[in-house]
């Protein structure tokens, strides 16, 4: 019985397709994803829809954590950079966050369309993908192609042939991680969920759900300030 | 164990994010840092032009001061003169009241005289005229009234020049 069970969940971490748009195949993690990204679009919808000198309610919410966000990331990036920034940095943090405790959600993971984008490798992968253009663009607009090919030479010439590969792999190996850790972290917790649901289905996974609110936002945190760093590297403007 | 990653949700994935950067750009960062940006300026205006009504009123308080300063000693001027005024015109009123008391005391003063003056001709001719009355009884005879008239008035004289 348990071990059934530990072999479904592990079955579902890697769904099959819902159904299909053209030659893509869409997975519940992406029916998910379409569903947290509605409502972040939703609540942002009506807390900016009629926005007031003196806010209230949602808007005041809305407010306050992208005050917060901004403040944060000025101390990371500067005033500047920040503001042009933040929509990409915000959108990783606001959308992680709502996809990893989406696996809160009762059922989540074994009904079908419903599953927290962030414990598939290839949606956590797509993220990373972004960040990787990202932090490209912005070498190659900040730098120049040149720059950025100096930049990864590193500032020693006669160590460049060690240091040119090593730079070029490490561009790689950050999204790599990047997708990795979050994508491994919150399908642990999804599996450890799904186990302790299999021993006892009532009470026990409830005190792994409550440390997934912890590690929920920390894994957020985590992809979010990590991207920000690759980012003010890639915009930082050398002397 | 290899990672089975899905192309197609790859694939997806990027497209959301796409789609939820440009949405939360419109519907949340956008107006949102307008808000917090325009309240900003809102409220350093505010207390810029705070500054400045307080500069103004500070300004209009100490002319107004120095108004009231000016009224003030002016007010004490006026007070003065009116009271210089005062004591010019009293001393006026009792130089005049004691010009006039002398003058009602000489004109008076002639009056009795001349009244005096009138009274004694009155009585000279008086006497004249009993003497002529009481002569004629005793002489018995009349004399020409006038030339009577004459000696008695020069009898008068005599007799009060005499005294």
């Amino acid at each position: 019985m348990f071990l059934t069970n530990i072999a479904y969940a592990a079955d579902h971490g890697h769904s099959a397709p819902l159904f299909h748009i053209g030659p893509l195949e869409v997975t519940s993690e992406i029916t998910t994803m379409w569903a947290v990204m509605a409502l972040i679009l939703i609540v942002s919808f009506l807390g900016t829809r009629n926005m007031k000198r003196i806010p209230s309610g949602i808007q005041n919410v809305l407010e306050m954590g992208i005050e917060m966000y901004e403040n944060f990331w000025t101390d990371i990036l500067g005033k500047k950079r920040t503001r042009e920034l933040m929509p990409f940095l915000a959108t990783f943090f606001i959308l992680i966050l709502c996809s990893n405790y989406s696996g809160l959600l009762p059922l989540a993971g074994t009904l079908p369309g419903l599953k927290p984008p962030t414990s598939n490798v290839s949606t956590t992968a797509g993220l990373a993908i972004v960040v990787f253009f990202l932090v490209l663009y912005y070498n190659l607009k900040v730098q120049g192609p040149i720059g950025y090919i100096k930049h990864l030479i590193g500032p020693m010439p006669a160590i460049s042939f060690l240091m040119l590969p090593l730079n070029i792999v490490e561009q790689f190996t950050r999204p790599l991680s990047l997708a990795l850790r979050l994508y491994g972290s919150v399908y642990g917790e999804e599996m450890v969920v799904a186990s302790l649901a299999a021993l006892c289905p009532l009470v026990l996974p409830l005190t792994m759900q409550v440390m997934g609110i912890l590690f929920g936002a920390i894994q957020a945190f985590v992809f979010t300030l990590l991207a920000s760093i690759y980012l003010e590297e890639a915009t930082a403007v050398h002397h | 164990m290899y990672l089975d990653i899905n192309p197609s949700t790859v694939i997806f994935a990027i497209i959301n994010f796409c789609i939820l950067v440009v949405g939360l750009k419109v519907f949340l960062y956008k107006p949102v840092c307008n808000m917090l940006d325009s309240r900003k300026e809102e409220v350093a205006n505010n207390l810029n032009s705070a500054e400045e009504a307080k500069l103004e009123a500070q300004k209009l308080k100490d002319e107004y001061a120095a108004q009231l300063q000016n009224a003030r000693s002016e007010a004490q001027d006026i007070i003065n003169q009116a009271a210089k005024i005062g004591e010019q015109t009293k001393a006026d009123i009792v130089n005049e009241a004691r010009e006039e008391a002398a003058r009602l005391t000489a004109k008076a003063q002639a009056d009795i005289a001349r009244e005096k003056t009138e009274a004694l001709n009155e009585i000279r001719n008086e006497i004249a005229d009993l003497a002529v009355l009481a002569a004629a009884k005793v002489v018995g005879k009349t004399i020409d009234v006038a030339d009577h008239q004459n000696m008695v008035n020069d009898f008068v004289k005599e007799v009060g020049e005499a005294k």
